[in-house]
């Protein structure tokens, strides 16, 4: 009865590692599944898009703005947006986030949330324009549109995520003796990163959304092609850009999911 | 800013009064869906997981690409409007209301039909009651994010605030541009702010008491 | 054999230790922690003397400041007031992190880091204190040793595939890494079901003999406390000391109405509690090693006129108790583990063999001494002559 209820290891240690093993290396294989659907849809939207490209008939300025060079650049520009604001984002909220869950900033912290949460009902598009009267148009004036309104997800959860983490833990670390920066850095950090990543996930996404917006400021991208296929009603170029803008954000989710997958702290 | 907005009250008020019944008619629209969805679904892991896939996938297209797609059928106007607001609306309940539905104990389930309750008894009687809770927060997410789409969507002609933003924008430079879009922005903030207050009381008043935390 | 049979000899008195002492004396010149916005103090002046290599119980109400009190030892919580020695030395303004590395802790269910192994959790303090990869290694290895569990099967296991005694037994493995002479528990073993807190207090008395720690506890089971205390302290509320003496002492003359109270009823019962399996005579029974002869060994307990025999496996450790028909029906004695066979440690109470006994449904329990090793049987007539006699010695 004794031996058990406490110790299963003296019964068969084998069988039971082999069977804690299974399964976590189930709960791998499951978690790679799901992430390889993602990739195939969007495979499969780029080649449906590239066949109906080849094959379509275009008007001149179809085809110019939808030459393969045009296309790319937009992308190109559509992602050096995204990938801007998100390193500034990464480097602003993370440690913003780290700083309010410490003793002398805790105290803010609910302040600082209601403040970001009200700021997030603002709509987007009435931010690019307010911060286009003040800043004019263009690339620099659209990345700080952006890092605003992507810096909430990450700020939030980072700080979710390092409140979430066990504070007997916490003391555990502080009572063997590990200093405050250690603590953060060995316990605190590590497990807060699949709370953290997945608010950088949703911020990627929202950005590589919102990013489309940049062409009501002069700030190129995606959302260039529809916009011009809205006010010259071409709907080829319309929908091209809707499709690759949709193609975009969910590879860059996929990627996010893929990076959180692999970073994900084993044991939990 | 005053002057501008008793100046044009009367055009604000109206553009709220659209925008904010854009967003409600929208939001109860795509709740009635998701729950008849979630519905369908919860009973089956498979189906469960084909549900969450798509509230997760079309959660990340983004609405203005959303919106481009459907003008090519529908032309400028109000439909394409409704469907991309509704379409957005719908994604966060549903998936909470699978969640939700997921999350009630299967014990209470069981009991219910032991006592002899139907299947779509138990269904509204024990399990929608219980998960309300959790549709609830979706419907509030669901609602802030589709203030702001119903902003984009006044681009393609649809009603609402997102009318200012855009003559502001047109007008860029010129007088009141500045006002236009701050006013357009401030307003949706607070019909925002103002709407998820109502949601919470909702929430206060059809939420069984015996589950209120 | 005749070794491990033989019951050890426990440590009667528990003022005067006999076994080796590692530990360092502790002691608490008016000691207060003052919270600001109340009125009345915490802690309000404690002194105290914790002997080196003693285990001291700190039992008291919730909310009584025993907690608290033990926090100020390793300065998680900062003393308002009072001095804190070490081995003589003044602690009260060390580093609190060079501190806290020479003074073991454990918390309730471990406090082990999930995101990391059971030998990096383990080896946290000895990385700390500079040591290298091959010595935190080994160390490692040696203190799951220590605490009953096998290296190679959980050195490189995740807290969450351990089972919850298995948790706390690293917590305990993990707090000993660098070998501070103090350990701190902290309700250790508040979150485990009864059966394990059992065998977990009894590996606790066992690693406490083999190493001789000064260890505080805190503890709001008073049964615990006297199980496992060579002293108690019993605190109210301010973390006052109401009474600081031996289990013996306080059972039999409680300082306080409040002591009485708290010790609770059946205050003669409960010495019962004090005697442990090892004091009792125990029963030498037939034992058998795995894959031997079954007719021998059926032989040799029916010359003995004994009905049963204990199997042991290669290291000497009770895994059944067959009887001598289930016995005669195999040809060599099987490797068969019984789930359900009633072990307890020399160093557990009479109360823990009565219970075991009870869970078990059985009318005795296997003993184990060292490593788990067979030491004897205990019936449960022993145990009621035991309880006799106690209660006769009440009453005369």
């Amino acid at each position: 009865m004794t031996l058990s209820t406490e110790t299963p290891q003296r019964g068969a240690p084998e069988s039971a590692t082999r069977r804690a093993d299974t399964a976590s290396d189930g709960a791998d294989r499951a978690g790679w599944r799901a992430l390889a659907t993602q990739p195939l849809l969007v495979l499969a939207g780029l080649l449906a898009f590239a066949v109906w490209r080849v094959n379509a008939t275009l008007t001149e300025t179809e085809a110019r703005q939808l030459g393969w060079a045009a296309l790319w650049r937009s992308t190109r520009e559509h992602l050096l947006l995204t990938v801007t604001a998100a390193v500034i984002v990464l480097a602003l909220a993370v440690p913003l986030g780290i700083a309010l869950t410490r003793a002398p900033l805790r105290r803010m912290s609910p302040l600082v949330i209601g403040v970001a949460n009200t700021g997030q009902a603002a709509p987007a598009i009435g931010l690019f324009v307010l911060l286009a009267t003040w800043l004019g148009f263009g690339f620099g004036t659209t990345v700080v549109a952006l890092v605003l309104y992507a810096a909430l997800p990450v700020l939030r959860n980072t700080m979710v995520g390092l409140q979430g983490v066990d504070p007997r833990l916490v003391e555990a670390g502080r009572g063997m003796g590990m200093s405050a920066a250690a603590v953060l850095f060995r316990v605190e950090l590590p497990l807060a990163v699949p709370v953290v990543l997945s608010g950088v996930r949703t911020a990627l996404v929202l950005l590589v959304g919102t990013a489309t917006l940049a062409t009501f400021i002069n700030g190129g991208g995606l959302g260039v092609l529809i916009n011009t296929g809205i006010t010259l009603s071409l709907d080829s170029l319309l929908v091209s850009g809707a499709v690759l803008v949709a193609l975009l954000a969910l590879a860059v989710d996929w990627l996010g999911r893929v990076v959180e997958h692999v970073a994900r702290p084993k044991g939990l | 800013m005053w002057d501008y907005v008793l100046e044009r009250r009367e055009l604000i008020a109206f553009q709220a009064f659209q925008h904010v019944s854009l967003v409600v008619q929208c939001v109860l629209l795509g709740t009635v869906i998701a729950l008849a969805l979630a519905v369908l679904v919860y009973r089956s892991p498979a189906a469960t997981a084909l549900a969450n896939g798509v509230s997760a996938v079309g959660l990340t297209i983004p609405a203005f690409a959303l919106l481009g797609i459907l003008l090519a059928p529908f032309g400028f106007g109000i439909t394409p409007a409704v469907i991309a607001v509704t379409f957005y609306a719908a994604l966060p309940v549903l998936r909470n209301a699978v969640v939700g539905l997921a999350g009630v104990d299967r014990s209470l389930v069981e009991s219910a039909r032991g006592i002899g309750m139907s299947r779509s008894a138990v269904l509204f009687r024990v399990e929608l009651p219980l998960a309300w809770p959790v549709v609830l927060a979706g419907i509030r997410i669901s609602t802030q994010m589709v203030m702001g789409i119903a902003a984009i969507a006044a681009y393609v002609l649809g009603p609402g605030l997102g009318g200012l933003i855009f003559s502001g924008l047109s007008r860029l430079g010129g007088a009141n541009a500045l006002n236009s879009t701050l006013v357009g922005t401030i307003a949706i903030v607070l019909l925002a702010l103002v709407l998820d207050l109502l949601l919470v009381l909702a929430g206060r008043l059809t939420t069984p008491r015996g589950i209120r935390v | 054999m005749s070794e491990t049979t033989t019951p050890e000899t426990p440590a009667s008195d528990a003022a005067v230790p006999q076994r080796r002492v590692s530990g360092v004396a502790i002691r608490l010149d008016g000691v207060t922690k003052h919270y600001p916005g109340q009125d009345r103090p915490a802690v309000d002046d404690v002194d105290l003397e914790i002997p080196a290599g003693e285990t001291v119980m700190f039992v008291g109400p919730s909310g009584c400041g025993k907690t608290t009190l033990l926090k100020m030892l390793n300065r998680l919580i900062e003393p308002s007031g009072g001095r804190i020695h070490l081995d003589g030395e003044d602690v009260t303004d060390q580093d609190p992190d060079k501190l806290r590395r020479r003074i073991g802790y454990v918390i309730q269910a471990g406090g082990l880091f999930p995101h990391m192994t059971v030998a990096t959790n383990i080896g946290l303090v000895p990385r700390m204190l500079g040591w290298d990869k091959p010595r935190t290694a080994t160390r490692v290895d040696e203190l799951l040793d220590l605490v009953g569990l096998d290296p190679a099967v959980y050195r490189d296991r995740y807290p969450r595939e351990l089972s919850g005694g298995q948790q706390q037994r690293v917590g305990v493995a993990r707090a000993l890494a660098a070998d501070p002479p103090v350990l701190l528990m902290d309700e250790p073993f508040g979150a485990v079901d009864p059966v394990t807190r059992l065998r977990l207090q009894d590996e606790l008395l066992r690693i406490q003999e083999e190493l001789g720690k000064t260890i505080v506890f805190v503890t709001h089971d008073f049964d615990e406390a006297v199980k496992l205390g060579d002293r108690i302290v019993v605190f109210d509320i301010g973390a006052r000391v109401v009474q600081y003496d031996t289990p013996d002492a306080i059972l039999a003359s409680p300082a306080e109405e409040y002591v009485a109270d708290f010790v609770g009823a059946g205050a003669t019962l409960k010495q019962l509690t004090l005697t442990r399996v090892g004091d009792v005579e125990l029963e030498q029974v037939t034992t058998a090693a795995v894959g031997t002869d079954a007719a021998a060994a059926v032989a040799a307990a029916r010359a003995a006129g004994q009905d049963f025999v204990v199997v042991l496996d290669e290291r000497g450790r009770p895994i059944s108790w067959p009887t001598l028909a289930e016995l005669g029906r195999a040809t060599t004695v099987p490797a068969t583990v019984d789930p359900r066979l009633p072990v307890v440690g020399v160093r557990s109470t009479l109360n823990d063999a009565l219970d075991t006994m009870l869970a078990a449904s059985q009318g005795g329990v296997v003993v184990t001494g060292r490593r788990e090793a067979l030491a004897g049987v205990l019936k449960v007539e022993a145990v009621m002559a035991a309880i006799r006699r106690s209660r006769a010695e009440v009453a005369g």
